[in-house]
């Protein structure tokens, strides 16, 4: 499918007034992604339209967007996906400083601490490692891409809410008995914090990484149900299986 | 590997809730999909756990209103017989029949959806939450058609 | 470098989730009892007692214990529901409180007053 496509890009200087939109006509082919559209744009239109992006390959979780008001990472976003003029914005929930850029610092604020971002990894339990390797490591899944907190209806209207992805770290750093424990459920149990989750469940539809932060709140709540009980040091495990239907 | 600094919840160094909300504001305006409440109520591009959402917020706003109405149109009783019965000659009207649907309705819709919230939201059946709705609303369904086909005195 | 996400004015440990979901599951059984009572019992169209028939209802000390109970779990649920949408807002901790307050003189005013009203119609029975 070549040709054509209407994009209508959200423009924002701190300095020039109120957000506006500015409207360009882009070559697109069969699989051109929002991000290489963007940079179309950036290269024959307009350079001084600002976004930001990396890796181009969602793993990175730099060029969050929204598209047509879906979220999504624009690396991987295809444009033949959307009908109509393709709208796209910056991500929801945080400050804009210009055009498609936003400003992380409150998403990076929500979590509970500086948090590490590699765990050991569960891949191959058995396996021999060499000699002067204890144990392999990944990456956390979370890429911190911030689509989560965009999708979520209660950071929609609150900005005091800890939001999914820091909640999600959270449950994961409990489920796998990092950390100290009494502290992260004591952060946890709160109104803004696990509590306040309205589980619609669109944190889980926006992320791009398999967090299932959504799953992991209600584990999370399940793990803090059992406070003030005498503890074993058992934690809560996201269930493993997919949603079905 | 280091362990977190989870000092972070160490109260002395917390700044609260009305330093964060002064700072976030000096950062300039938050991007929003919607305005304000407006972003509860717009299910475009959303799944069924949003739009379930939505609708047990309506709902329940809804039935808070409806709580209060209800409470004033029994006070009605306090006047006496004929204060009562005259009211009921408007209760039986179609309208009002229908607005008793509606009622019954709201009804299932906030309490089944609240018991898919208080099993969901309690750790149990977390990825089954879509099917859990839709299943509980066929079950609502049902139920609302069985009711107003008797509220309409259909089956006598 | 990171700071810590505010702890807000909330106390830990909240349980206000929890008695929400409390009183909704208790309000499936008492709703459908009220709702079967007062829609599906009397003959009449949309189930609607007549003035006598009314005040015969509620003055059978059973059905008063049953909807004085029904009364207060609706109205705790009512309130509770309030607040979470109200604290969605984002509000501040003085405004928080002042919900908090307004809320509890509501449903304070809510239960005399149906009390009131379901004891003087009880008397007349």
């Amino acid at each position: 499918m070549n040709g054509t496509r209407r994009f209508r890009v959200h423009r924002f200087d701190r300095d020039a007034g109120p957000a506006t939109t500015q409207e360009f006509e882009v070559p697109v082919g069969e699989g051109t992604t929002v991000l290489e559209a963007l940079r179309w744009i950036q290269l024959h239109r307009d350079p001084t339209l600002s976004l930001r992006h990396s890796c181009f390959h969602a793993s990175c979780g730099t060029c969050g967007v929204r598209v047509n008001g879906k979220e999504g990472l624009a690396c991987v976003t295809p444009v033949e996906r959307e009908g109509g003029t393709v709208s796209v914005e910056p991500i929801a929930n945080l400050p804009v400083l210009t055009d498609l850029v936003v400003d992380m610092a409150p998403f990076v604020e929500r979590f509970p601490a500086p948090h590490p971002i590699v765990r050991g990894s569960e891949f191959i339990p058995g396996a021999q490692t060499p000699d002067d390797v204890e144990e392999y490591m990944r990456f956390e899944d979370c890429i911190e891409c911030g689509l989560c907190l965009s999708a979520c209806p209660v950071a929609a209207t609150d900005d005091t809410y800890v939001g999914p992805a820091a909640l999600a770290y959270a449950q994961r750093m409990l489920e796998d008995d990092r950390g100290d424990r009494e502290a992260l459920l004591d952060w946890a149990d709160k109104d803004n914090a696990a509590w306040r989750c309205h589980a619609a469940f669109e944190c889980t539809e926006a992320c791009p990484s398999d967090v299932r932060p959504a799953q992991r709140i209600m584990a999370l709540r399940k793990e803090l149900r059992g406070r003030g009980k005498a503890s074993e040091r058992a934690t809560t495990s996201l269930p493993a299986t997919e949603e079905v239907g | 590997m280091n362990e977190p600094d989870l000092g972070a919840t160490d109260p002395d160094r917390d700044p609260g809730v009305e330093e964060i909300l002064r700072v976030r504001r000096q950062r300039g305006p938050v991007e929003r999909s919607a305005p304000g409440p407006v972003a509860w109520f717009d299910v475009r591009r959303r799944g069924t756990g949003h739009f379930a959402f939505s609708l047990n917020r309506i709902t329940g706003l809804g039935l808070v209103f409806y709580l209060y109405l209800h409470l004033a149109v029994l006070s009605q009783l306090l006047g006496g017989a004929d204060a009562w019965n005259s009211f009921l000659q408007t209760a039986t009207t179609p309208l009002f029949l229908g607005l008793d649907v509606l009622l019954v309705f709201g009804l299932l819709a906030h309490g089944l959806n609240g018991l898919r919230l208080a099993l969901v939201g309690s750790g149990y059946v977390p990825n089954r939450q879509k099917a859990l709705f839709w299943s509980l609303a066929t079950f609502g369904a049902i139920i609302l058609l069985y009711s107003a086909i008797h509220v309409f005195g259909a089956d006598g | 470098m990171n700071s810590p996400m505010p702890t807000g004015s909330a106390p830990t440990r909240s349980r206000t989730w929890r008695w929400t979901a409390i009183t909704g599951l208790a309000l499936l059984v008492l709703v459908t009892i009220h709702m079967v009572a007062h829609h599906f019992v009397v003959e009449e169209i949309g189930g609607l007692r007549s003035y006598d028939d009314v005040i015969a209802y509620i003055s059978t000390p059973v059905i008063f214990v049953i909807e004085g109970i029904f009364l207060v779990v609706v109205t705790i649920h009512a309130m509770l529901g309030l607040r979470s949408v109200l604290f969605d807002l984002g509000l501040g901790a003085s405004r928080r409180r002042l919900i908090d307050r307004g809320l509890l003189a509501l449903g304070v005013v809510t239960v005399v007053y149906g009390f009131v009203l379901i004891g003087v119609l009880a008397s007349r029975g």
